[in-house]
């Protein structure tokens, strides 16, 4: 056998730098990261605007938000508007220049917005909705809808209707004056994997149910009390806690300390048996023992979430063309009935103890939460048999899956339930006992804004506010609110619109790549007050 | 229908007020552009936007006011250029200049009505909230990082200032532990970025502000030694360009250095001793590497992948130092040098490489490349959908701020998008900055002696004693033991143009607060005054004695409500009759007790009905949160 040596002073292979791509949109990838990157850029958003004039049919919200979609790059957009740019237009939409008068405002605004990132592609549609929507397959290109308001009910009932069928998210926007609002409509089933729980509270360390290979490292230690200085001094603080674990329940039938002044106790128990005798009158390792007990000794973590989501008929009952987030919520529902415990993360603090230590039982974590990965992964390969499924599931999804599987979040729409606005407008009567309910305990008093947006809804029967409360006081405001939006007449003020398709915008994001928890219901804002809340409506 | 048709409908007589403001744009990065956007659109008078930045690839995410062929061009240009078109109604002056300097004085800061803050570090938002202070005009401060924002108002006497809450200082690091016993792969990258990187291609005099010295005199043998290495390093600098320079230095740095570290067995009774790597054999592993690799930011690499762009990037740095320098020699300009920048490829693929080989040395987790440089470059992430939100809010604001409403400002917050609201705090009466009272002398500094200042000013016109201090930042230039410079121009001790001193009075029995006086270069009326204190009409600067213990609750004097007529603050007691204000029409609103009644429509009712409501505080747990743009 011969070995091939390079010659010396070989030149290093060419470097690849960071793509430009990397570098343009290096802010933003520390936030949803190349998953979160290539979901938008696979996404196409349609912005639809009602053909009714009223002021400026929220529609530079609607600019706005995409805006906030075009930069940071948004595989396509649609804007489908048949209004004509106006001088006031000028004055409150930034995407449109005096060139642009008179001309189609939706071929004006994409023109303008497409300069801003030349990765993306935009499109307009300047036919009337009434003649467009109505073809068949009108939609399909989208993966999600904003909808600028007002938009006449009949219409926005089609584009409620289709988002629910096909499964998208949708989202109406309002924004006149001061005032504006926007709601989400949910498929019926949202799942959301990466959900970006806050790093402290995805720690689990499994104190209290720890697996043999873990029991097995605390057996090693033998009688700590006859280490040696050095030694005793750097034994990692999890091992301390197991150690001092196994003693606690000896004298206390087995139990683990579980209320607060045991915890309390146990602490104290694990403090008085650090060193102080030495030069530096204590050990670092105890200190971190003593700080993590409230935090750590606590039964391995599930979040209600995941709770609520093993419980759901989609996760229960499979069928071959369930979605892979599914399948593998299936396995993990089995890995808990099986083991009483979530697969686990596998990730371990930083802490004090000999780097040959912390290395061993970082990889005690680490191959504990590779064997639970590969257990679903099994559970998921013969679930697929069983369905006799097309495609395999990556295995990279089921192991991100399994890493934060007690975070994991299912939002729904069971009822399959249009946005607020229209069904305040059709004079649904579950909806007007919603709010009426919702208003009495309504602090921030942001929903006689939602109220005022839309009691204009249909213009054909307005909303009787009366309906809604019979305490005066709240009824001067709803009319308060209900006369202030008439005032304006849909004309928008740039920064309140600006606010608000920053907010939308954010929404989008979160529902088009699937990660951090997007808003669930209808958000109010109110400009003079510069406040917003969320109602579940 | 007019352009200005929907702001009219909706704004009422404020904006008259917004049109005939005249406001300064502190920044025009990632929120200066969604600002000067809202700005323009909304009819601001006239906007000043300034920023010394020019436009980098990564700002285009969210900048969008910037686009690809506009790289490298100063933005605050580029910036007026694009916004400009979209209303041509506004006047935009621009400014490429770091708001630090001089010829942005207070004179210059006085002239505007509202000053947004849209910067991205903690020192030039401190200098405008000392200037603003200075000639209390509003400063409307802004940050965001990631999904997280926030909105302050800050006013004179009436809400806390930027440093009435003590900010976090950047986290720095014990010389020994970076370049003799590092522990985290934080110490590698800041080895790489703060020594290695400076020491061969920088001014290595200069002391990166990472590095504490605080424990230096108790190893004051290592401490030597590391000079020492670092004279040695200097010495291989100059085989820069030769064909052995990445041997050389890789040599020193991974093997020698290293060696020595080993020999000081007393280090490593603890810990692993670090072990040294060798050129040769990393070079045979690399040239195994197929050398169409591509070096993806997310993985993490092998040691010989590091060492390859360990050779690859410090050839491209020598290159670029030697072409530069060069040039400069041609035109007899200082020696040029090559500084980190997280968005330079060079720089960021040295520290990378190097940090990693270090780290591997003392058996310490190697990180990727894209984790790396959010590790030394302290990069904040950013969107244009929370700069978007942040920006429209801090409009809002300034309607509020026009209004002359400053109990009706709101201290906002934006986290992971829900939008919280919280009253503004009141001053800190501790705070440093804005807790004195503040004054503005004109000098005329080609004769003025610092006699002229403590005699003429401090004792005839205010009337202070004998017993009194005065400061400026490089520390006391007078008391009454010190008197050796009073015959001493002002410029002589480096009291120029748009600086500050500080006067403490020094006397026991009811001493005054502390006084900050603004030096303007300007020659007073009065020919034989070459310093003369600014007042204005109708105002004495009168400065509150120093509260004794029992009366301090109340020592503040803070105005909760505009409801008077008449304030008084420390600072200027102002005479409610003669005097003419700025914005009447707000504060006879203010006084009648019928908030802006001049408010078309029920908004100004909903504002007052409400305000009970906004009683309602939402906790803060985080308190003061430190955030910024990034650019």
């Amino acid at each position: 056998m011969t070995t091939e040596i390079a010659p010396r002073d070989v030149t290093p292979p060419p470097l690849q730098a960071p793509t430009a791509k990397e570098k343009k949109y290096d802010r933003q990838l520390r936030l949803w990261a190349a998953s979160g990157q290539r979901a938008l850029e696979d996404s196409h958003v349609l912005l639809i605007v009602g053909d009714e004039y009223q002021g400026s049919n929220s529609s530079v919200a609607g600019v706005e938000a995409l805006k906030n979609l075009v930069l940071p790059s948004v595989g396509s957009f649609t804007i489908a508007d048949s209004a004509q740019v106006t001088v006031s237009d000028l004055g409150v939409n930034f995407f449109l220049d005096s060139d642009s008068l008179h001309k189609s405002r939706a071929e004006e605004t994409r023109r303008l917005l497409s300069e801003l990132n030349p990765d993306v592609t935009g499109h307009a549609i300047t036919t009337p909705l009434a003649e467009w929507l109505p073809v068949e397959g009108s939609l399909k290109p989208y993966n999600l809808i904003i909808a600028c308001a007002p938009i006449p009910s009949e219409i926005l009932q089609r584009i409620c209707f289709y988002a629910l069928q096909s499964s998208i998210p949708a989202i109406y926007v309002q924004s006149a004056g001061f005032y504006a609002s926007f709601s989400i409509q949910l498929p019926s089933a949202f799942p959301i994997v990466d959900t970006h729980p806050d790093p402290e509270s995805t720690q689990d360390l499994r104190l209290l149910a720890p697996w043999p290979e873990l029991d097995a490292a605390v057996d090693s230690l033998g009688d700590i009390s006859s280490l040696p200085d050095h030694d005793h001094g750097h034994i990692p603080y999890i091992l301390i806690l197991l150690y001092f674990l196994r003693e606690w329940k000896a004298n206390h039938n087995g139990n683990s300390p579980s209320t607060f002044k045991e915890k309390t106790e146990f602490r104290d128990l694990v403090r008085s048996r650090a060193r102080v005798d030495n030069p530096e009158g204590g050990e670092e390792n105890f200190d971190e023992a003593c700080a993590a007990v409230l935090k750590s000794i606590t039964p391995p973590p599930i979040d209600s979430g995941c709770k609520e989501m093993m419980a759901m008929h989609l996760c229960t009952s499979l069928s071959s063309d369930s979605a892979n987030f599914w399948v593998i919520a299936n396995a993990i529902k089995q890995f808990y009935e099986t083991h009483g415990v979530l697969p686990l993360p596998g990730s371990l603090p930083d802490m004090k103890a000999t780097s040959a230590e912390y290395i061993k039982l970082q990889s005690l974590y680490k191959a504990k939460a590779r064997s639970d990965v590969a257990e679903v992964t099994t559970t998921v390969r013969h679930t697929e048999s069983l369905l006799s499924r097309e495609t395999t599931i990556p295995e990279s999804e089921i192991e991100a899956f399994c890493r934060n599987a007690s975070h994991v979040r299912v939002l729904t729409n069971p009822a399959h339930e249009p946005f607020p606005s229209l069904r305040l407008g059709s004079g649904d009567h579950k909806t007007i006992s919603r709010i009426a309910s919702l208003l009495e305990n309504d602090w921030e008093a942001l929903l006689p804004v939602f109220v005022g947006l839309n009691a204009r809804a249909n213009p054909s029967s307005p909303l009787d506010v009366t309906a809604l409360t019979s305490d005066p006081e709240l009824l001067e405001t709803l009319t308060k609110a209900t006369a202030e939006v008439e005032r304006v007449s849909g004309g928008e003020l740039h920064n309140i619109s600006s606010v608000i398709g920053g907010m939308v915008a954010q929404e989008a994001i979160k529902l088009l790549t699937r990660q951090y928890v997007p808003v669930d219901g209808t958000c109010v804002f109110d400009g003079i007050r510069s406040k917003s809340g969320v109602y579940k409506i | 229908m007019p352009r200005d048709q929907y702001a009219r409908q909706s704004l009422g007589s404020t904006y008259r007020l917004v049109k005939e403001s005249r406001v300064l744009l502190v920044g025009a990065g990632g929120i200066g552009c969604e600002l000067l956007k809202n700005l323009v659109l909304t009819g601001f008078g006239e906007i000043h936007i300034i920023d010394l930045d020019t436009i980098d690839l990564s700002n285009l995410n969210r900048q969008f006011l910037f686009r690809q062929e506009h790289i490298k061009k100063p933005k605050a240009l580029v910036a007026k250029e694009v916004a400009q078109k979209f209303n041509p109604g506004v006047k935009l002056i621009a400014h490429h200049a770091n708001i630090k300097d001089r010829q942005f004085n207070l004179e210059w800061f006085a002239g505007f009505n509202i000053v947004f803050n849209a910067l991205d570090n903690m020192d030039a938002r401190r200098h405008v909230n000392k200037m603003c202070l200075a000639v209390d005009v509003p400063l409307i401060e802004s940050g965001t990082t990631g999904f997280k924002g926030q909105v302050q108002v800050i006013k004179k006497d009436k809400t806390a200032c930027y440093d009435c809450t003590a900010k976090t200082t950047p986290i720095s690091y014990p010389v020994c532990t970076i370049r003799s016993t590092p522990s985290q792969p934080i110490h590698c990258i800041v080895w790489a970025k703060s020594y290695l990187l400076p020491e061969l291609f920088g001014v290595s005099e200069d002391e990166p502000t990472e590095l504490d010295h605080s424990g230096d005199t108790d190893n004051v043998e290592e401490i030597e030694k590391l000079r020492q290495e670092a004279q040695a390093l200097k010495k291989i600098r100059e085989s820069m360009g030769s064909d052995d320079f990445a041997k050389h230095v890789f040599d020193k740095v991974f093997k020698e250095d290293i060696e020595r570290l080993v020999n000081m067995e007393d280090m490593w009774k603890d810990k692993k001793p670090p072990e040294p790597l060798s050129y040769e054999t990393l070079e045979q592993e690399a040239s195994s590497i197929n050398s169409s690799i591509k070096l993806d930011g997310q993985r993490i690499w092998s040691p010989a992948e590091n060492f390859i762009v360990f050779k690859d990037s410090l050839s491209r740095l020598s290159h670029r130092l030697a072409e530069e320098q060069s040039k400069a020699s041609k035109t007899a300009q200082p020696l040029p040098t090559i500084t980190f920048d997280k968005d330079d490829d060079d720089t960021m693929d040295f520290v990378a490489a190097t940090g990693n080989l270090r780290a591997i040395i003392f058996g310490i987790e190697t990180k990727s490349s894209f984790d790396i440089k959010q590790m030394a470059g302290n990069i904040i992430p950013a969107i244009a959908t929370t700069n978007a939100m942040v920006a429209g809010l801090c409009v809002m604001q300034a309607f509020k701020v026009l209004r002359g409403e400053f109990t009706r400002t709101r201290w906002l917050w934006l986290w992971n998008g829900s939008l919280r609201t919280d009253q503004l705090e009141k001053p800190n009466p501790e705070c440093p900055v804005c807790s004195v009272a503040m004054g503005r002398v004109h000098v005329d500094l080609e004769k003025a002696t610092l006699n002229d200042l403590v005699q003429d000013v401090l004792r005839t016109r205010l009337g202070y004693g004998e017993e009194l201090t005065v400061l400026t930042d490089a520390g006391i230039v007078y008391d009454p033991d010190l008197e050796d410079n009073l015959e001493k121009k002002l410029t002589d001790l480096d009291i120029e143009d748009a600086s500050f001193i500080l006067v403490k009075d020094e006397e026991d029995d009811n001493p005054r607060i502390d006084l900050r006086l603004a030096i303007e270069a300007k020659k007073p009326t009065d020919q034989s005054k070459p310093v003369a204190l600014v007042e204005k009409e109708g105002e004495t600067l009168d400065i509150p004695r120093r509260p004794t213990k029992e009366d301090a609750p109340n020592g503040g004097d803070v105005d909760g409500d505009d409801a008077n007529g008449s304030v008084v603050t420390n600072g200027f007691s102002i005479a409610p009759p003669t005097v003419k204000r700025k914005r009447d029409l707000v504060d006879d609103d203010a006084a009648s007790g019928t908030p802006a009644k001049k408010l078309q429509g029920p908004v100004a009712a909903e504002v007052a009905k409400n305000s009970a409501l906004n009683a309602i505080v939402i906790d803060e747990d985080d308190g003061t949160l430190l955030i910024a743009d990034d650019d």
